[in-house]
């Protein structure tokens, strides 16, 4: 290195240093965004829940924003279609990563696509904050340190329904689950916990997904003379079996128990939709004053109530903004390491961010779909609440005993 | 039983309207049209929007086709008519691109979630049949699913329009010839296949809710049930569906775990004894 180019450099890190910066510079540079990426399917058939994710994008970076950003450094929002391929997921993800500078990856909607965009945040050195994906496996066989969940996952839900069903009066039920991992899984977990309690699984099956005629099931769960039909079907598949169902007649004989009961489902059934149970991720009519102010909000945004997604995409933003803060740096190790442990008090109720497996421990709920004057549509009405130690499954597994 | 038949009945209603378009359009255009589920989609979707504004469904049942069928009829003589000479790779480009460009459309002009209809008041709820309870509405479909196909085929072998079709499907040079008007056979043809792609949507959507995805759902099996009876022919569609809609009721209600392959090893088995299907000819 030649002398005039070491005092070069030494004047440009003096003066870098902020002896001789003018201010004006020196904000400019602090006020870089944050950036989050969203690789979340907009279209395609799951493009209900990156939508929801995007909604609730939305309306963070407005608040976010009014109160000044995070750091004093304003919040950016990258959207990405992936379709809800997981390649595709994985492509833009990395897209996000490399090209944008993203830190923080969130939005994406199926954990097929979480499972494969998970297994790369090692080696990208990026956060991976789950607000949607339920599959058990993300925090257990499959869980890595840059991997969070927010979210309730499915054997969460399951174990809240059970809870619920224990206490009840029906005895005999009838499971039905889409014939993929989630709906496998979610009646395995489900025969298990509700045996366990004492009662009858009185049938299985696995339609195809994409069922379009459930008549043929429907039969055969009238002949079963079950109490009870539980129901793991993604969104339009469920839509299809209650609307089918209520035409048979079935849902006054036998009740349907939703493993999601989610809003969508209400909107495009109606009416026929009242009675159903199940469990809920995030019912917006959980009755906070936190939670009556966002749906509030969330309602001028957009014209329409939060769903089951535009809930806990929220609070995983409010969260993830908060632990930045704390840290006092958007690094992602500092993150991860003022998040593990840490607490939050989110729509619904308290938040905890369990160290060991990143699981955010949290309150469970068996709601009801009825009808209230107040809304255009069916809403859940809260039937039970548990603790999150008692819906929360133990470290690094899907299992609760 | 008498259940399963009316189930197997229902869907094969279903699946006629959607596949005998399919079919007619091959037969006549030979073209194999992967946009032919959207229609069906767009006609469910089109049939929320008409029961909304006038509050009842029958007018659904008359102004959707129409309206389907009209567009249909456009997207054949401003897109379609330009590549029949060219290699088939263009057809499955052409009609592909179709069917994602108006799948988006409906996507971004309804949004995400899918459009419940109701059926109308008389039709709602169940019948009693000696022991059974079955919908009103289920047996309405079978009933429409019969008449539109005695309809198609009294039009196909007994009136004059329906001659000039069928001799533009035997040889539409040789028809060409002899004075028919090829070019508008085709556009008509495949505005009335639209037409009845949109029918079968808006009857689907108080069983199943429009919804996206429902086209590309419908085409699978519409391909199915035109492999079984034969590329181009009427009957042969009318016989598929009916083997594709007992193949799946029955399927899922005595073998459920083998009730997708039952459908597909009665089309495979059909490909290796009569490739060209239960009614079609050898070429």
């Amino acid at each position: 290195m030649r002398r005039r180019d070491f005092l070069t450099m030494a004047a440009v890190g003096g003066l870098g240093a902020g002896l001789g910066v003018p201010a004006f510079l020196r904000r400019a540079a602090a006020a870089t965004p944050i950036k989050i990426g969203m690789p979340a399917a907009l279209s395609g058939g799951y493009a209900q829940y990156g939508i929801q994710a995007k909604r609730a994008a939305e309306l963070f970076a407005k608040d976010i924003t009014a109160k000044g950003g995070v750091l004093g450094r304003p919040v950016e929002f990258l959207y990405e279609d992936t379709a809800g391929d997981p390649a595709t997921a994985v492509r833009k993800a990395q897209k996000l990563v490399e090209k944008d500078g993203v830190k923080f990856l969130t939005g994406i909607a199926l954990s097929s696509e979480a499972l494969a965009v998970s297994a790369k945040c090692p080696e990208w050195k990026v956060i991976f904050m789950s607000t949607i994906n339920g599959a058990g496996s993300l925090t257990a066989k499959a869980w890595n340190r840059y991997f969070f969940r927010v979210n309730t996952s499915g054997p969460m839900g399951a174990r809240a329904i059970s809870l619920y069903l224990a206490e009840g009066p029906m005895k005999r039920f009838f499971a039905l689950g889409s014939d993929y991992a989630w709906g496998r899984d979610s009646v395995a977990s489900f025969t298990t916990q509700i045996t366990a309690a004492k009662k009858e699984i009185v049938g299985t099956d696995y339609p195809p997904v994409g069922t379009k005629d459930f008549a043929s099931y429907i039969a055969k769960i009238r002949q079963s003379r079950a109490d009870g039909v539980y129901l793991a079907l993604p969104g339009q598949d469920a839509t299809i079996y209650l609307k089918q169902a209520h035409q048979f007649g079935l849902n006054q004989e036998v009740k349907p128990i939703m493993e999601i009961l989610e809003l969508e489902n209400m909107k495009a059934v109606g009416d026929a939709m009242v009675g159903a149970i199940g469990s809920s991720r995030y019912p917006f009519t959980v009755d906070t004053p936190r939670n009556r102010d966002f749906v509030k909000r969330f309602h001028a945004l957009h014209g329409l109530y939060p769903d089951m997604f535009d809930g806990e995409t929220y609070e995983g933003l409010e969260w993830l903004a908060q632990v930045i803060q704390k840290a006092g740096t958007d690094d992602v190790e500092k993150v991860i390491d003022t998040w593990e442990d840490s607490s939050y008090e989110g729509l619904e109720g308290p938040f905890f961010m369990r160290k060991c497996d990143h699981q955010a421990v949290q309150l469970g709920f068996a709601v009801e779909a009825v009808k209230d004057p107040k809304y255009p549509h069916p809403v859940p009405k809260i039937l039970a609440t548990y603790p999150g130690e008692k819906v929360t499954p133990k470290c690094r597994s899907e299992d609760f005993s | 039983m008498v259940e399963q038949l009316l189930n197997a009945l229902t869907l094969a209603g279903l699946l006629f309207l959607v596949s005998a378009g399919l079919s007619l359009v091959f037969g006549i255009l030979r073209v194999v049209n992967f946009a032919h589920g959207v229609f069906y989609m767009l006609g469910a979707y089109l049939g929320f929007t008409t029961v909304a504004l006038s509050g009842a469904f029958w007018p659904a049942l008359v102004a959707v086709p129409l309206v389907v069928g009209t567009l249909g009829a456009l997207i054949e003589s401003s897109t379609l008519r330009f590549i029949y000479r060219r290699p088939p790779i263009y057809q499955l480009l052409l009609t592909f691109g179709l069917a994602l460009i108006l799948e988006e459309g409906v996507r971004i002009l309804y949004g995400p979630t899918a459009k419940g209809i109701d059926p109308p008041a008389y039709l709602e709820g169940a019948v009693r049949l000696g022991s059974l309870q079955y919908p009103r509405y289920r047996l309405f479909v079978v009933a429409l699913g019969l008449v539109v196909a005695a309809a198609v085929w009294l039009f196909l072998r007994r009136t004059r329009a329906g001659l000039v079709i069928r001799a533009v499907a035997q040889n539409s040079e040789m028809a060409d010839c002899l004075g028919a008007d090829v070019a508008r056979v085709r556009t008509l043809v495949f505005g009335a296949a639209c037409a009845l792609a949109g029918l079968g949507g808006v009857a689907a959507a108080p069983m199943t809710t429009a919804y996206l995805g429902m086209g590309i759902g419908v085409i699978v099996d519409a391909f199915v049930v035109v492999v079984i009876g034969g590329l181009g022919s009427i009957g042969g569609s009318m016989a598929g569906s009916l083997i594709v809609g007992a193949a799946q009721t029955w399927g899922a209600f005595y073998l459920p775990e083998t009730a997708m392959v039952i459908m597909y090893a009665v089309m495979g088995a059909i490909l290796i004894f009569r490739p060209w299907g239960l009614f079609g000819e050898p070429e």
